[in-house]
This record gives C-alpha cells, structure tokens and sequence, in this order.
C-alpha cells in the first residue's frame, strides 16, 4: 500500500498556487489557453480553469493531448499525422497564445517532450509553459517545470500515483515502495 | 473571595468576583467566542490593552503548560468569566489560570453573566472598560478620561532582532507583536528563522538574505503605524515571497493602496466561515480583528481577495497579482483555533523553495 | 448540484430498544418536514409503534414493517423509489444499505444512496476496510493481531509496545481478557489464554483501557466543506461504553492542541469516506501524551449526534437532509427564526450540558449491573447550565428513579464497598464518586482508581461543599443564593430543609432572586435574534419572553426508562400538535434530549428544564400559560401542583377512579370513548401473554379487533357500555373480560385506557384520540364529528401491537416481561383470512 504524500487539501491548495503563480508569471490570463496531457493532465487543467475562472471570470480554453503516439521510447509503426492527433481535443487555436501544458507528474521528462512537439504541431503559439502537481526528478531531457505543486524527491525505484476524483474516487498523490 | 466591578465606558457596571492579579487597569473590552484556548488567547499581545470576555462559560479547565503560549509577557488589560477553575496538576506540569494572571498583573472577574456583556457589546459596539474595586462616580471619571495608548506595536515587538537557528529556509519574520503559533509553525517547517522588530528598514531585511519575509500578528490599528513600514512593505514585497497575518495583512493592503475600517463590534472568535474564492470552499480558523480591509478600496489590478467572510463579509486575504506576497487576517496557526488553513505556512514553503531552487528570474 | 430526487425511501428506527431510543423518529420526523419543502414523494418504512413520523406520512406511502432487509427489498420492487436514505435508521439502517449495494439492488435498480456512496459504506461497515482507510490516511487505529505463539505475540510487543490486552480465541463465549503491562505478565496471561483455546490462537491487541473517550460530530457536503458540530467528553474513560457515560459538552479537559488535532482527524475521516451528511467520530485519547486512536465511525444518526444538536441548538438534521440530497452548505436555507448565517457557521457554545444515562435495573434486577464495553442504559437525561457544577446538578435532578427532587446519596454503603465500585462501577456511578469525596478520599487517589480526570472531581468536589453550606445553613439568603448557582433549584432547597416551596418562594421575592432563562443557540450571543429553545440559570438577563397569546405549557416526561415511556413521548408529541390546532402557542419543557417532543417543529417554545416542582413553577410564573398539561401517570408531580390553586392543571389520562378489579386477569377489552353520559364504542382487543397467559402483568400483545369479533364484538360492546357508569368514568376507558372459550365473557375490571394502548388505538382507528381527549378537556370536542368517524365494528384487518423487552441485551435469561419492563413496542397488521 502506497504512502500518501498529498492529501485532498494538500492538493488543492497546490493547484491554487500553481492557478496564482500563472497569473503572476503571465501578468494576467490574456491569450491564456491550458492543454491538459492526458489522462490526470487533463482534469488538473480543468480544475486551473476552473480557479482561473472563479478568480478572474474569464473562461479559459482548456484541450486535451493524448501523446502516446509522440513518445519516443515507445516504439509504434508509423501512422499518418491525421491519426496521430485523432485522440486529441483541442478545439481552439493556439497560434501567438499562451500555452500551459498541465501534467499530473514530471519525470524523466519524455512526456513533455512528446507534448512540446505536439503542440508545435498544431502552430505557433507565443510561449508554452509546463504546470505539474509533482515534479520527482530524475530527469533524462533538459526540461523544467514552470509551475510544480510539489517537489517529491523519490528514489527510481518508487513510483508515485496521482488520483483525482473524477476518475479514481479519491483525490491524493501516493508514493508506492 | 473579593467583589469587585466591570465598568462600561457607557455607563454599565458588573459586579463580580476576582481572581488573578487586583490590579485596577483599563482597556478596551472585547468578547471572544473560542471555545478552546484560553491561554493562548490571554497570552496573544494582539490583547494588548484589552479586556477579554469569554463567552465560553467555564474557563480554566486545564490550567496553563509551557508549550502553549503566545507570548513571554502577555499585555491583555483583564479577563472576563462566567466561572473559572483553579486547576494546576497535570501531565503538562500546568499553572493554574489564577496563578498566571497574578504572576502578570491581569486581574480577572468571574461570576459575571458574559452572555448579558456579549449582547450588549453586540448591541453598544467597542467601548472602553475599566477593572475596579468600586463602581463609583471617581471611577467612571478616570474610565472616561484614560486614553489608551496608540504605541501599541513598540510596546510589544521585540525591539532587538535575534535569531531562530534551524537548518531549512531562511525567514525573516517582521515583529509588530509577534504570536508563537507562527514561530512554531516556522519550527516544525525547519525555518531558520530571524525575528526583527516592526521598524527595521527593506534594507535590514534584504541584507539578512531571506528566502521568505513573515509579516507577523500584532495589536490594534495599522493606522498607528508610521507609513515607514508601508514603504518597507513594498520595497520587500517584489524582493522576497512575502507572507502577512492578522495586522501584518493590514499593513500590506495598506501599502499596496487599500484602505482600512474599524468594525463597529470587534470579532473574536472560530465560528465564522471563511470561503476561499478560487475554490469555493469555506473553512474555520481563528479570527482576533478590530480593524478590516475595506473591500471597495481594494486596486484589482494589483491584488485579488482570496478569502471572505461569509458572515460580515470582510477581506480574509489577499495575494498580489504580480509577487508571491499573500496575505490573511485569520490565524492559520490554529493557536487557538482550528488548523484548517496551516497548510498556508506549507504553501509558504513551497513557494520559498521554488525561489531557492529555481533561483527564480523574477526577482 | 443537488441531486433530483422524486421518489425516496427512508428507513425508520424500528422500537426502542438499547441502543436507540426516539433519537431516530425525532431525526425522521426533522427530516421528514425539511423533505417536505422538496416535493419528492416519501416512502418510509417503519414498525415503531409509537412513531409520530409515521403519522405525517400519507397512510399509503408508510409500510409499518420491521425494518429489514428483505422487507426493504419488497418494498424498492413495489415503489422503484429513485433515492434511499439510511442514515435515520441507525446502524441497522446502514447496515441494510450496505446489503442493498452489496446485493447490487441499488445498481441494478438505479437507486442513488445518500449521505454516503456503496464503495464508501463498504469502508465503514467492512471492518478491516475502515482500517485500511484510517490507515492510509495516518489515523490511527488499535493495532490487533492474531497469534498461534509466544514468539509472535512478542514480535507484536516490539511493535506496539505494552500495554496490551490478551484473549483467547474460542467460539464457546469466553469472554475473559487480561491486560499485560510487562514481559511477566504476558507470560502468563498467554500462558492461561492458549489452555482456554482449542484452536490454539490468541488475539492481542493494544490497550486503551484509562483513555479519555472524545466524541465528535461533525458534518461534510458535496463540495467537501466540513464543520464541527460539538466535541463531546466522557467523564468515564475508555471501557465503559459511551452509552453508559456520564458526557459532557463541550470537552471539559481538552487543550486546545489536542482539541484541534482530534477535530482535523474527524474533518479528514468524513473526506476519506465522502460523507455527505453527518458523521459522528470516537476518539480515545490519551491522558499522558496527545496520542490517540480512532475508536469507532458512525456517518449515520446516533444518541450522540442528536446530543450534538441538542447542545449546540444548531438545526443538524434539517441540515443534514439537505446535506444527503447533494446541497452544498452554502446554499441551505434554514427556516426563518435562525440567522441566515447559522448553517454554515460553526456552532460555539457558552454553556454546559451533562448527559446522565438511565438504566433498567429497578425493572431487571437479575442481570450483571456493571457498566463495562457492553451497554445497558435505556434513556439519558440532559441538564444545561452556565456552569458545569449547575449542569451537573440539573442532570442530576432528572436521572433518579424517585419522582421526589431530592439529591439522592450511598451514604449506606461501606467502605469496602466504596471502593469496589469506584473500580467496577454500577448505575450510580455518580454517587459513589461524590460518596467517596466526602469520606476523605483525596482526588489524586480517586483518579488514578477511576481513571476520571481530576477536573470532574474537583468539580464534584465544589458541589458538595456547596451542598453542605446550603445543608448547614437553612433558609438564609446566601444559601439559596450558592443553591441557585449550582443548580439546586428551589424545589431540592424545599426538600433539603423540610419546608413547603413556598416559603422559598417567598423568600425569592423578598431578595429579588429572578431565575433568567438563557438561549440555547449556536452563535455564542453573537446573533441577538435567537431560537427558541431556552434553560435557567440565575443570571443578570432573561431572554425568554412570554407570549402574548394563549398558551399551553406541556410537561415532558424526561428520561427514557422502561415502562411506557416511548408511547408517552409519543403521547406527548401529539398533545403538543393537538393544542396547537386548538389554537395555543405551545411550550414543552423536557429533559430527555432523544425526545421526539423535543423536536423544535412541534411547539412554539422548548424549556430544556429538570421536570421538578421548583423548575415547573419558574416557568409557570414566566409564561402565565392559559393551561398546564401533565401527560402520563405522574401522580407525585400531579398531587404537588395541585396544591396550587391558581393554576390550570390538566392530567392526560386524568386522575379519575383508577382502575377497579375483580381479578387481575383479561383476555379481552371494549374500549369506549365517554363525552357526558355519551358512551361511544370504539373497538375491542384480545389481549396475548406469553403461553396463554391472562394475567395482565404480562400481557405483551394487544390484537385489534378481538378474536371471535365477528360472532362476540357486538354483544360484548353493547355489555360493556351497559355496565360503564358515566359519572365514575370519562374519555378512553376499557372494560375487561376474561373469557373461558364458548364466547362466555366474564367483566374483570374497569380501567381507563393506558398510554401505550391509547397511542396504538391513535394509530389503527384513523381517529388521533389524544387529539380527541385533549379537545374534550378543553371543552373543543366536535363530538357529532367524531361519531361520524367512529366505526367500532367495521374491521379490515387486524392490527398488532407487540411489547419488546431489552432481556437479550441486558444478557438476561428471562424471556416474559412484565408491562412495567416494556422498552418500546412493534406495530404490525394482517388481512384476514
């Protein structure tokens, strides 16, 4: 059994200070969008708009990415760019806007990787930022977060589960020895 | 068991029973709903030239330990029970309530209907009040004619700075009159922690290289502060992550434009709930406050209020839209008071260790 | 985001019995008026035969069943209601919610369960689950383990440290235990355990047994916003059942720190389990440090729960309800004399209120009379002061079995005795402990022996020096002054020194000694407005005010004992609905705080007041009420207030010519109604005892119409009304007739209708005869009205009322009971053959 390392209220209050650090790095929400990378990504960008909403009231696009496809180590035939984004909603422009890209955990850094070069598929937006609730380190790629809820140092031996509500029953960040 | 009497600057007078200290002493009377943590309450200097009302009727239960107080020298003016106990022994090696009050020089009176005094002050609003041995005409004249100090904050903050030593983030916690509760929460977070007084300048502050500034408790008006702290407030808030309590909160809406009102009842106590405007969730802490942030004054384009309270409606808190520097006018301590909200000092933490790590670009 | 709700069914509480009494049809019935407000269609299931929630339901939507599962499985397929509620049911209730989900009857039926979701329930009912979840989230729970040797029993040891408490593992009932401190007496205690177990297995697990037990209640919405509804303090630790604990609100010897960490404890439990409701917590925390254990979840409605609510005043069912259906706290909107903030504010209080149970044992002499894990109480009085010593006193005055006011003592035991029960406590608990002070033993010593907190004795301590004073000095101004202040009221004063209540009466008038009522509200005084439930305490302010319309004051009947104590309440509940159409603003002082006339919807105005001489004639001289009511046979009480002249006492029953007997034994009974010399029939019953018993001691089953009705009920009806002499009898009486078979029916009495079968002919005759009886006293009865309604002889089924008795619980042998040792009654109805 796993040991958890953010509660509910730990959560929380993490994705409002992350919510506060956007506003305060951007000088506003103005040509703000939120891309959540799926599967967790993508109810932690909901959960930001949604605080964005209430803090400002302004609705803040929020998409979903699914880079399965985009991962570079994880071998798949080669599909046509139309299938690759076939799992993906993102149903507003990104060209000059402000991306956040939200993810539940930030590891080795593949992840965003494959999210980078999924967005710049999609066009040219004026910056991309990189908001993750947990940020446990070990990176294999040069990439940092802008935004990180918590830091949880942990050995690679570990593993660390995100739960949110909508789909897992519990909100909680656990580490499993 | 000595009588003696509670005067209203309005002309009511209690007769009641003394303990603690037979001092005759004045202050402004206040009622306090917290139902535990009399001695945290006696002991916080934000009581400094008050007289306290518990409405909770049976106080001094448990005695006083070691580990409980917030101050080394309370500077509450008196305090006001239905009944109280006498009780020492414990586990905690506790003193007694009458024992502490005497050792401080607070007087006390018990057998007093504190439900009447609450309606009254609930109706009268904020008044002067006296602790005396006869309620006569020579009293009310003095009640009347003392003027309660206004150098409040210089009497209670420390007027050196010393240090904390731990070995995690470096805090510089400004003393405007300082509770402990914030100190312990630093504590247990490893803070290595400098306490400075209220009038140390930016520069002071700056020099001591904090990764996070503490704006600490404190008591009455933020007014009575000169604007020297103000300029202070605004030269650090875009240096250092900034965290402001109770008249620390004051002080930072104050110098970053807003503006401040005296509530007509002052309110004390755990009850009110207090919702977080980004998530819509309400939460309890303990609320000491005489003075509030004017909402209407409040420049959106430099703060947002991120807490209410959903009873009288005040600003709970605020946070800068442009520097990690927030502020709450509740006790997220919980000493005493629920610990809803200590998970604010781990925000704090956070955002500290960002700066460290990051060795952030924005400063 | 409240959830649609058109069809729901409710569980009800089920009898009276140890454990619960009228909490749970007080909480349905709250429950029931907020529902209201929602247009969903109840169905509620329920066999308490003196339930007054049934009584509000429309006849056709309220299935009088046992509350079980497979009734409430017949009842999902019949209704196909959208929602069930539990949390009214008690443990029972959750625990036939449980099997619902388990089942799959709720999925496959697409029922919504509310307060708390299937995967949730199984967490708390599951009891290694709710473990686990304690677990996870870093509360602590005992630590037990099974052990088949030393070598693992020592492995758990260095663990979890000593002390521990060993059981041998049997399925025959051993139920000895042994508490290891150190190695040695591990070594024997296992050493015994392992001879007594055949399976060769001991259980070990932490002890706690000195811990201070703390309650909490608290309640969760939808959106995860909590508040603490009062903290709750046993003054007996950790081993006597909560149940049978003397407890007090709010926690008396709590820090802050300690009070805090046990309040975030039950706020991450009822996120951890999703509650949507209420949620009351069991701590045991330690005396040495500020370790603690979670004991016990209970996210339905408890004695406890209620206990919160009464306390605080805080509207905690209504509240709940609307909590359950998926409303946010935020959003509820409470009725209009509470402040608009107080459901979403935490309630603070600035009084004190002690709980005394009651226990069965002048009824059932021959059980074990310990208070130990296992409960035994059957009813609880609540006394309210300023002080805890007036609280106490209050709590007191109510919880004797004596109805004189006096401060009962043990002064006649000795003090081996003494001793002995200070650590094996009986019912009078209380007592021994004041006894004990006042034969010297030091408070020190009282402590470590009873594992009490000192705080408790000092304060019992200061009551006795009080009683003393007030004792040593008869009649003096200081003296009913200290009197007052500690709660003694004037009418123990009166007893105290042999005088006539007048006198002191007297003597307040002379001394200007007001008695001032204060609210009982959960702002603490902050909110002026306030609600209208209120107790005494002599004091500078009084803000009870008198209404300036007619009014009727009713004397609840205070505890729960055996005997026809539910019917009463019910009894009482309904007179209270009854004056109020008759056009009275009505007043009910009562102590029993599980009361079903309590409940804040049933009268304009609640006395939480001991039921006492004294305390009656305080209120009386406030309100200036148009009548007093006295429900129940309470004859000492009548015969005192009779002896005021002035005032307008009516007793329902009344006290008219009590019974009149040939023998004591009846099968069968003609009840009639008489207004004037009208005798109006109104059914008959068969009466049952246990194997064909007669005697009307033990007479358990009442059956409606009697048995032969078809070929006997006229002859019988027109014999009985023959035989009533209408100037002896008025209102419900019943003739009696013992029959030898052959419809050969011989009259053996004449008794006027009691209590319980009063309330069960309210609940099958589809006439509310309290209703009928209050109106007659009165003068407001429409009698043309009622013939109209009444139809002795028309029968469309058989109605059953059965008497329950708590032997099983109590671990009696005995089967029968005696009416006298009635805890409540089941309502049943069969269709005839």
């Amino acid at each position: 059994m796993g040991k958890i390392i953010l509660d509910k209220m730990a959560m929380q209050r993490a994705l409002t200070r992350i919510t506060y650090e956007i506003v305060e790095k951007n000088k506003g929400v103005e040509d703000l969008v939120l891309i959540g990378i799926k599967t967790r990504g993508i109810f932690l960008a909901n959960r930001i708009a949604d605080r964005l909403q209430q803090l400002e009231n302004v609705s803040i696009p929020v998409g979903e990415l699914d880079i399965t496809n985009y991962r570079d180590d994880i071998e798949h035939d080669a599909v046509s760019t139309d299938v690759k984004m076939s799992n993906n909603k993102i149903n507003f422009s990104i060209e000059g806007k402000r991306v956040i890209l939200v993810d539940d955990v930030l590891y080795t850094g593949r992840t965003v990787r494959a999210a980078l070069s999924a967005v710049m598929d999609l066009g040219r937006p004026k910056s991309i930022n990189l908001a993750v609730l947990v940020d446990r380190g070990h990176r294999e790629l040069p990439i940092r977060a802008d935004f990180v809820g918590k830091n949880i140092p942990s050995s690679q031996k570990e593993k660390i589960k995100v739960y949110v509500t909508e789909i897992d029953d519990k909100d909680a960040v656990e580490l499993i020895k | 068991m000595t009588e003696r009497y509670l005067i209203l600057e309005d002309g009511s007078a209690y007769a009641g029973k003394a303990f603690g200290s037979l001092a005759t002493t004045t202050g402004e009377i206040v009622a306090n709903s917290t139902m535990n943590g009399y001695q945290e309450i006696i002991s916080n200097q934000i009581y400094h030239n008050q007289i306290i009302v518990f409405t909770q009727s049976s106080i001094g239960n448990t005695g006083l330990d070691q580990n409980a107080y917030e101050s080394i020298l309370p500077s509450a003016k008196g305090v006001i029970v239905r009944e109280y106990e006498n009780l020492a022994t414990d586990h905690f090696k506790r003193i007694s309530l009458d024992k502490y009050l005497k050792q401080h020089k607070i007087p006390g009176i018990y057998d007093v209907d504190t439900r009447e005094i609450r309606h009254h002050l609930q109706r009268r609003g904020n008044m002067k009040a006296s602790i005396v041995d006869v309620a006569d005409d020579h009293a009310f004249d003095q009640l009347h004619a003392t003027v309660l100090t206004n150098q409040q904050v210089a009497q209670v903050a420390t007027p050196k700075p010393f240090p904390n030593p731990d070995e995690g983030a470096n805090v510089v916690v400004v003393d405007f009159g300082l509770k402990s509760g914030i100190l312990r929460e630093l504590s247990h977070r490893d803070c290595n922690v400098t306490v400075v007084p209220w009038d140390f300048s930016a520069a002071q502050i700056l020099d001591l290289d904090p990764d996070g500034i503490v704006l600490s408790t404190g008591p009455g008006s933020p007014a009575n502060l000169p604007t020297s702290v103000l300029k202070m407030i605004t030269e650090v808030q875009s240096r250092a992550p900034l965290f402001a309590i109770g008249l620390g909160h004051e002080l930072f809406a104050l110098a970053n434009g807003a503006k401040i009102s005296q509530l007509n009842v002052e309110h004390h106590g755990s009850n009110h709930p207090i919702r977080e405007i980004i998530t819509n969730e309400i939460f309890f802490a303990g609320q000491e406050q005489g003075y509030a942030v004017d909402p209407k004054s409040i420049d959106h384009a430099q703060l947002f209020i991120t807490y209410v309270d959903l009873v009288n409606g005040t600003v709970q808190g605020l946070r800068h839209r442009d520097y990690p520097a927030f502020s709450v006018q509740f006790s997220p301590d919980g000493a005493p008071g629920p610990k809803d909200s200590v998970g604010l000092f781990d925000d704090f933490m956070e955002i500290m260790a960002r700066r460290r790590d990051n060795n952030d670009d924005r400063y | 985001m409240t959830i649609d709700i058109k069809k729901v069914l409710i569980l009800g509480g089920g009898p009276t019995n140890i454990g619960h009494e009228n909490e749970l049809d007080a909480a349905a019935f709250e429950r029931l008026m907020a529902l209201k407000k929602t247009g969903a269609k109840i169905i509620y299931v329920d066999n308490n035969a003196f339930s007054v929630t049934t009584d509000e339901i429309q006849p056709a939507n309220v299935y009088v069943q046992e509350v079980n599962f497979q009734n409430t499985v017949n009842i999902i397929e019949k209704e196909k209601p959208d929602a069930v509620m539990a949390t009214t049911g008690g443990l029972n209730g959750m625990q036939i919610a449980w099997q619902l989900a388990e089942s799959g009857i709720l999925s496959s039926n697409n029922i919504t369960l509310l307060g708390i979701k299937p995967a949730d329930l199984r967490k708390v009912m599951d009891n290694q689950k709710l473990r686990d979840t304690l677990t996870e989230i870093n509360e602590k729970v005992i630590a037990s383990k099974i052990v088949a040797n030393d070598d693992e029993a020592m492995d758990f040891i260095r663990e979890v440290g000593f002390p521990v408490i060993v059981k041998p593992m049997s399925s025959s009932h051993d139920t000895s235990r042994f508490i290891c401190n150190n190695t040695d007496e591990l070594e024997d205690a296992l050493d015994v355990s392992f001879k007594r177990t055949y399976i060769k297995r001991c259980s070990i697990e932490q002890s706690i047994v000195g811990y201070k037990e703390i309650e909490m209640v608290g309640i969760r919405d939808a959106n995860g916003n909590k508040i603490l509804i009062s903290g709750m303090e046993d003054m007996d630790p950790i081993g006597i059942h909560s149940g049978d604990s003397i407890i007090f609100a709010p926690t008396q010897t709590l820090i802050n720190e300690e009070y805090q960490a046990l309040r975030t404890a039950t706020f991450r439990i009822m996120d951890a389990l999703n509650i949507t409701g209420t949620c009351h917590v069991q701590f045991a925390q330690s005396r040495t440090s500020s370790n603690y254990f979670v004991t016990k979840v209970s996210p339905f409605f408890t004695r406890n729960t209620i206990l919160a609510a009464k306390a605080t005043g805080y509207p905690l069912t209504y509240v709940s309800s609307f909590l359950e259906l998926g409303c946010n706290l935020t959003e509820i909107k409470l009725p209009s004399k509470y402040s608009k903030f107080l459901a979403f504010m935490e309630p603070t209080m600035d009084h004190v209120v002690v709980k005394i149970p009651l226990w069965p044992f002048r009824d059932i002499t021959d059980v074990d009379q310990h208070l130990n894990t296992l409960m035994k109480s059957v009813g609880s009085t609540i006394g309210i002061g300023r002080t805890v010593e007036e609280a106490i006193i209050k709590s007191m005055h109510s919880s004797q079995f004596s109805p004189r006011d006096v401060l009962p003592s043990v002064s006649t035991v000795d003090d081996d005795d003494v001793i002995n029960q200070l650590i094996h406590p009986l019912a009078s608990r209380i007592l021994i402990l004041m006894e004990a002070l006042r034969r010297g033993f030091s408070i020190d010593e009282l402590s470590e022996l009873t594992q009490i907190d000192r705080f408790y004795f000092y304060k019992l301590n200061q009551l006795l020096r009080a009683q003393d004073f007030v004792v040593n000095n008869p009649l003096s101004p200081q003296s009913i002054e200290i009197g007052h202040k500690y709660g003694f009221g004037d009418g123990m004063l009166a007893e105290l020194w042999q005088v006539n209540i007048s006198k002191i009466q007297q003597m307040n008038q002379n001394y200007h000694n007001r008695v001032t009522y204060k609210a009982i509200e959960p702002s603490a005084g902050e909110f002026l407005e306030c609600t209208n439930i209120f107790y005494s305490s002599y004091e500078l302010e009084n803000e009870s005010r008198p209404f300036t319309e007619k009014s009727a004051l009713v004397i609840g009947r205070g505890g729960n004992q055996l005997g026809p104590n539910s019917a009463a309440d019910y009894y009482t509940s309904q007179i209270l609905r009854s004056l109020h159409k008759c056009g009275y603003k009505t007043i009910i002082m009562n102590t029993n705080p599980n009361a079903v006339s309590l409940t804040p919807q049933l009268s304009d105005k609640q006395y939480i007041e001991p039921i006492q001489l004294g305390n009656i004639l305080n209120i009386i001289d406030l309100e200036q009420p148009d009548v007093v009511i006295l429900p129940g046979n309470r004859h000492y009480l009548s015969k005192q207030l009779k002896q005021f002249k002035n005032l307008n006492i009516l007793v329902l029953p009344p006290d008219q010519k009590v019974a009149t007997y040939n023998q004591k034994h009846a099968t069968t009974a003609v009840d009639l109604f008489i207004e004037g010399d009208e005798v109006l029939p109104v059914t008959t019953i068969s009466f049952v005892g246990k194997d064909q018993m007669t005697d009307l001691r033990f007479i358990n089953d009442y059956k409606e119409p009697m048995d032969n009705w078809q070929t006997d009920e006229a002859k019988l009806i027109a014999d009985a009304s023959k035989n009533i002499d209408t100037h002896e009898w008025q209102g419900l009486v019943q003739v009696l007739y013992n029959t030898t078979g052959d419809s050969n029916y011989e009259m053996t009495g004449i008794r006027p209708v009691r209590i319980t079968e009063t309330a069960f002919l309210t609940k099958i005759t589809g006439i509310n005869w309290i209703n009928v009886l209050v109106r007659k006293y009165l003068g407001k009865l429409d009698l043309d009205s009622l013939k109209d309604d009444l139809k002795p002889t028309e029968h469309q089924r058989s109605a059953i009322m059965t008497a329950h008795f708590p032997f099983r619980e109590l671990q009696s042998g005995r089967s029968e009971g005696t009416t006298k040792q009635e805890v409540g009654s089941s309502l049943s109805f069969k269709n005839f053959e």
